[in-house]
């Protein structure tokens, strides 16, 4: 690549910004904004429902159908609860985790964070959960069912459930510290 | 899975300077400095990205699929002195000031990252303190104060300035010195409401804050350094 020099210093008259400059800046701005504003929202119409079963023990992976899973958040009704879809070999959950840990410790008691390994080996899950030295609550998901009935896109998804057990936001993708401080910002709120 | 947003977020942060470079007479080898930055941001987001990995997950740094995946973290800082030293080395290697050719860059790049907080808007809403006066980003209940849009506009305001600077002959080290104090500044003083997790300080917040207290430091340094070569000139 040939790098031709940059002048330092003008040597002419400046004549200011061009009038096309200007318009072509305010194109961009209104078509963020227009993005920004029309773009459809992630809310989605999952809602947990049948007999409540307890939390499984922190620090453990516990096997759970589809079922059971939804037993669980209806056990834990009154608490937001942020549910993370994981996987050992999810390149973003290897950032998201420490991040979901971290919460774990700061928040507890304010909100309860379920990890669900799926589509992984459980073994692999379990090695990933050792490494990272993960103490909220997780649950493995064999057959695929739970991810199934959360309407799962991608890996990783967090699903943020509100007290009263609905479904507030679905964010697909890693994680930011950002965006999982707003969550917890707005489910306080 | 592509992220849309950061897609576009990134198409804008090329194309927005792009324009203003080709408008600025001042950058007259308009070509050479889009080209100069394009190498400098990707080598940026390159080390920024190592260097996240490395802090976070050394393991993964012999993955290439889990150092792809670049929204899982960039460095600032460490991608910025890596930009500043890939533009350097390029001055030197075409018998050009690095200084001189780093002033040039600094008031385009500054528009670049006000276009990159900006455009926030586009991938996750610009969160920030819940508040009465703001917007509520995608799936979210609150409003928020978007604090991406205040720190592009500030940001933005910086840019003028620095351009100003630059182009009414202020020393180039001085030029990217205050730019850099300017940077910094912003984002300890945005850091402070952004939203985070527990109550210390983010990692973000602590390194912006070590930068300005740096930066400002040389600068003093420089300007002291400078009063005694002008006495001497003087006599």
């Amino acid at each position: 690549m040939v790098v031709e020099p940059v002048i330092a210093h003008e040597s002419e008259p400046i004549s200011g910004t061009s009038r096309r400059t200007k318009l072509l800046a305010l194109l961009a701005l209104v078509a963020i904004v227009g993005y920004a504003a029309t773009r459809p929202s992630s809310e989605s119409s999952f809602q947990a429902s049948g007999p409540a079963v307890p939390l499984p023990e922190v620090g453990q992976l516990t096997e759970l159908s589809a079922d059971d899973f939804e037993g669980v958040l209806v056990g834990l009704r009154g608490t937001p609860v942020i549910v993370n879809i994981w996987a050992s070999w999810c390149a973003p959950c290897r950032t998201e985790t420490p991040l979901l840990e971290r919460t774990w410790q700061a928040h507890r008691g304010e909100v309860v964070i379920l990890g669900v390994a799926s589509k992984d080996v459980f073994a692999s899950s379990l090695t990933f959960m050792n490494e990272f030295g993960v103490t909220y609550p997780n649950v493995f998901d064999r057959s695929g069912d739970i991810r199934a009935r959360l309407g799962l896109r991608g890996f990783p998804t967090t699903y943020v459930f509100g007290a009263d057990g609905t479904l507030r936001t679905t964010i697909v993708g890693g994680l930011t510290e950002q965006r999982l401080a707003a969550v917890l910002e707005d489910l306080r709120g | 899975m592509i992220d849309i947003g950061l897609l576009a977020s990134m198409v804008v942060v090329i194309i927005v300077p792009a324009v203003f470079v080709r408008a600025w007479p001042e950058s007259a080898v308009a070509t050479g400095l889009i080209d100069v930055a394009s190498g400098a941001l990707l080598i940026g987001i390159a080390v920024g990205r190592l260097v996240a990995v490395a802090i976070d997950d050394p393991g993964s740094l012999t993955s290439i699929s889990d150092l792809l995946i670049i929204r899982s973290g960039v460095e600032f800082w460490p991608g910025v002195v890596a930009g500043i030293g890939w533009i350097a080395i390029g001055a030197r290697r075409d018998d050009v000031s690095p200084a001189a050719r780093l002033a040039a860059i600094t008031a385009p790049a500054l528009v670049a990252w006000a276009c990159y907080e900006a455009t926030c808007l586009l991938r996750d809403g610009c969160p920030g303190p819940v508040s009465s006066i703001g917007l509520r980003p995608d799936g979210l209940v609150q409003r928020m104060f978007p604090i991406g849009l205040g720190v592009a506009a500030t940001a933005a305001i910086a840019a003028a300035t620095v351009r100003r600077w630059h182009r009414r002959g202020l020393p180039d080290l001085l030029v990217i010195g205050l730019a850099l104090v300017a940077l910094a500044m912003i984002r300890s003083v945005a850091s402070i409401w952004l939203p985070h997790i527990g109550d210390g300080l983010t990692r973000q917040h602590r390194t912006s804050i070590a930068v300005a207290v740096i930066t400002s430091m040389g600068l003093v340094a420089l300007r002291l350094r400078a009063k005694p070569a002008a006495m001497l000139d003087d006599s």
